[in-house]
């Protein structure tokens, strides 16, 4: 080494790493390496988070101490992420199908543990407040399991959609009795005062974020939201809202962020790319971090003691007997099979956001102290091990369910010939997705020599769809022929329902693509006619009884349901008549299954401001 | 229920050490808007109102406070008391003397002057020549992220210091915010809090180590801040300034940031 060297590398001086770069670095750590480390050991990656906050916390290796105070603030707002994510997600469809079995279960799957625990919490001598709460962190529970029963295709089983149902009613439950005891013990007053607060409360939020908020989103997705990134922060700064309109009533902010969730369900598919990207900054960053803040909070010293573990021996008790007394009253009364009330037993077990979040709360305003905290812990775990095996033993002794009808709504491909179309096509399939939760893609089919004039057209098709609140995401379907371009799409998008678009009757067109398309496709294909529209009636128009329809789902029953979902109101079918096939007048959406295309190639072209869809039923 | 301890088996259980009283222990009486009136008559302030509500949620008849020099508290010597209220920050050197709770108040290291001295810059903070109470957190602050030109003077606490500072002595200190800004406010002008470091500080209450007290006062501390009873006591006792100068004193960056 040069001599000169010598004294400018003693000179060096190192620091300890320290301040919020440290603390960042060690975090994101643990979210990188935990999850991946316990699944290898066939744990839940969840496990991993929250043993890898013990880790850093100041009961393991202390890099995040006691007095930090950025992980837990960060931590706060994973949890509101959490619960807006699990009130977003939730599908509301399948839930109305079901709704009395939905209604039943979430009763009892709720009722039980929540009398179970509130017992228990009064034995062990607790206030009233601290029992009530301990009972509706029991009674609630996280679909943590349902991508299993999803992925088993059993999503529309009546048991999995009873139970994905019953945790709208369960989650809803327990976050009011959490708004309640957190109500009487953080607001001043006399009980009077404080209980009208928080039902004033309670009614101001639910009229800002089920009345108010939705509108508000539409309104600014459709002025504002043209771009991904200020779509994704209006849902953030949505629940943030609602999390402080709860807060400002001295109701936990999380009730507030669930209601969001609801109340942006349906303007945020869970298909749909928006959906995507709370999904994606959810589990990479904000509900990592506040499970790892929640790790912080592990003492295995508090964890071992007998007070934890017999705390936790009855929370899990209290909580796996009100469980499966739930599932199996249901089993009696609503008539579901063993291995389907053992699936919905599997699925109502496991405990994680809700629970989380009624824990974490009782902490942070003094009812729980820290063996409880710990308890709490333990229960989690102990419900995700027990849910896991009884989802993994019931799952393959359940029937796939039969085939059911398709939910219309849920994918629509609309594919434009002529994007004037756009801005009546796009409200449209947006009414007809609603109902289902649905999303809806936009193609503008291109031949391939028309590639480069038509890319630059693709602005109005996302213009049109965001003003109807849909994030179509517009693609160019570049074809040499369009029918097989379009079957082949709508196959590989699982499509529901094709909207195909043009805007003059071309018998060509009608005979040949739409037909092919209509012929190559299995779910139903509406052809769109008409550009310039604003639709304020629909009517339904039917062909006589004995037509010889040949394709595979009702055409007049179709015709009748897009007309309800599209009018929004209900609507009858007349009869097709010669005036069936003159121009409907201006304002009007005539809605006609058609059994040729003749028949679709001699229907007048609508005049400006009306249209007709078509329904190929060949 | 009286002298019990009891509040509620699930936030944990409190025995004081004298059947129905709350002792204390702290550094300083008075101590401007902390403590007021004096160890055996104090008459209120931030932290004895504490120490009262605390004594009232565990259903304890009386306060009595204690006065011990910092130097033993962080040590772990609380002469007796059930717990310790001293504008604390836990490190992990007092963990191994004392046990924490979760933090009552966060609060920025506030530079006090006399008035007219300005601190602008880290530069000009270097010229100056400092004091600190000695085992405070501020003595490392100090010397890590201000490195002042000249020795640190230690003092034995907050008296000394302050009178130092309006003497001359010194030229400058560091306290924590509310605290600097109620000894700035009586001062009559004298005093001056002319800066805020960026990183906040965390103030706890302390117990002894292996104390059964731990997780009945931690969670009265977090009831307490809930229920927004250490904010109105925050703001009787030291009043709407503190809330305000936290936004008006301006930021010192230091070698750390």
């Amino acid at each position: 080494m040069p001599a000169a060297l010598t004294p400018a590398l003693a000179g060096i001086s190192l620091k300890s790493p320290s301040g919020a770069t440290w603390e960042f670095l060690i975090l994101f750590l643990v979210v990188i390496v935990g999850p991946p480390l316990m699944t290898r050991a066939r744990v839940p990656g969840i496990i991993g988070l929250l043993v890898g906050g013990f880790a850093i916390g100041p009961y393991g290796l202390n890099l995040i101490g006691a007095g930090n105070t950025t992980v837990p603030d960060l931590g706060q707002l994973g949890l509101l992420y959490l619960m807006f994510v699990a009130g977003v997600e939730l599908d509301l469809a399948l839930i109305r199908i079901h709704r009395r079995a939905v209604v039943v279960y979430g009763v009892l799957t709720f009722a039980l543990p929540m009398t179970f625990g509130t017992v228990i919490g009064l034995a062990l001598g607790w206030v009233p407040a601290a029992a009530l709460l301990l009972g509706a962190l029991l009674s609630s529970h996280t679909l943590l399991l349902y991508p299993t029963a999803r992925a088993a295709g059993l999503s529309a089983d009546r048991g999995v959609a009873t139970a994905v149902g019953a945790t709208v009613l369960t989650d809803t439950a327990a976050l009011v009795v959490l708004a309640a005891v957190s109500g009487t013990q953080v607001a001043g007053g006399s009980p009077a005062s404080i209980a009208a607060q928080i039902v004033v409360g309670l009614a101001v939020l639910v009229a800002f974020t089920l009345v108010a908020l939705p509108r508000l989103a539409r309104l600014a997705f459709r002025f504002l939201g043209t771009d991904r990134v200020v779509r994704y922060l209006l849902a953030v700064a949505s629940f943030l809202a609602a999390g402080t309109v709860a807060d400002v009533f001295g109701i936990e902010p999380i009730v507030g962020a669930f209601f969001a969730g609801l109340a942006l369900n349906r303007l945020v598919p869970n298909e749909g790319p928006l959906m995507d990207r709370i999904d994606f900054f959810g589990s990479a960053v904000f509900v990592p971090i506040f499970l790892v803040s929640v790790g912080l909070l592990l003492d295995p010293g508090v964890m071992v003691e007998g007070e934890t573990l017999k705390l936790a021996g009855l929370f899990i008790a209290a909580s796996l007997a009100g469980k499966a007394a739930a599932s199996g009253i249901a089993r009696l009364a609503l008539g579901y099979s063993g291995p389907q009330a053992t699936l919905m037993l599997g699925l109502t077990v496991p405990q994680a956001a809700a629970t989380l979040a009624a824990t974490i709360v009782g902490f942070n305003i003094g009812l729980f102290d820290q063996s409880v905290v710990n308890a709490a812990l333990v229960l989690i775990l102990a419900s995700i091990v027990v849910g896991t095996l009884l989802v993994d033993r019931s799952v393959p002794t359940v029937p796939s369910p039969e085939a059911v009808a398709h939910r219309v709504g849920a994918r629509i491909l609309v594919v434009l010939t002529d994007p004037a179309q756009a801005r009546l096509a796009f409200p449209l399939a947006a009414r007809v997705a609603a109902a289902d939760g649905g999303i809806v893609r936009g193609m503008l089919a291109a031949p391939a020599a028309e590639m480069a004039a038509l890319e630059p057209r693709l602005a109005e098709l996302q213009a049109a769809a965001y003003a109807a609140g849909v994030d179509a995401e517009p693609r160019l379907l570049v074809h040499h022929a369009l029918a097989p371009a379009v079957v082949d799409t709508a196959t590989e998008s699982r499509a529901t329902l094709v909207v195909l678009g043009v805007s003059t009757v071309d018998a060509s067109f009608l005979g040949s693509d739409a037909e092919a398309v209509a012929a190559g496709l299995a779910v139903p294909v509406a052809v769109l006619l008409g550009s310039e529209a604003e639709v304020r009636e629909v009517e339904v128009v039917r062909e006589p009884a004995d037509r010889p329809g040949g394709s595979a789902f009702d055409a007049d029953g179709l015709a009748i349901d897009l007309g309800r979902r599209i009018a929004g109101a209900e609507v009858e079918a007349n009869d097709l008549v010669p005036e069936s096939l003159q121009s409907p007048r201006p304002g009007l959406l005539r809605i006609m299954p058609a059994t040729s295309w003749q028949l679709m190639a001699g229907t007048a072209d609508p005049g400006k401001g009306s249209a007709v869809l078509l329904l190929p039923d060949l | 229920m009286g002298g019990c301890g009891s509040i509620s088996g699930s936030a944990g259980e409190f025995t004081p050490a004298r059947p129905g009283v709350l002792t204390v222990a702290t550094s300083a009486v008075p101590s401007p808007g902390f403590w007021e009136g004096t160890a055996a008559h104090p008459t209120g302030g931030f932290e004895y109102e504490l120490a009262r509500e605390l004594a009232r949620r565990f259903g304890l008849d009386r306060v009595a406070v204690k006065v011990v020099h910092f130097h033993r508290i962080v040590r772990g010597h609380l002469g007796g008391a059930d717990v310790a209220i001293d504008l604390l920050t836990p490190t992990s050197e007092r963990e191994e003397a004392l046990e924490f709770t979760g933090p009552y108040l966060k609060s920025a290291p506030t530079v006090l002057v006399r008035a007219g001295t300005e601190v602008p810059d880290l530069k000009t903070a270097q010229e100056l020549r400092w004091g600190a109470i000695q085992s405070t957190t501020f003595v490392e602050t100090i010397e890590d992220a201000i490195v002042p030109e000249g020795e640190l003077v230690l003092f034995d606490g907050q008296q000394e210091v302050v009178a130092a500072l309006e003497a001359g002595r010194i030229e400058a200190t560091l306290l924590d915010l509310p605290l600097a800004v109620a000894i700035a406010e009586r001062s009559g002008g004298k005093l001056e809090a002319v800066a805020q470091l960026p990183d906040k500080e965390a103030l706890a209450v302390a117990l002894p180590q292996g104390s059964p007290n731990r997780q009945a006062v931690d969670s009265a501390i977090r009831a307490l801040t809930a229920d927004g009873t250490i904010e109105d006591l925050l703001e009787e006792w030291v009043g709407d300034e503190a809330a305000n100068a936290e936004s008006e004193i301006p930021l010192l960056h230091t070698t750390l940031h």
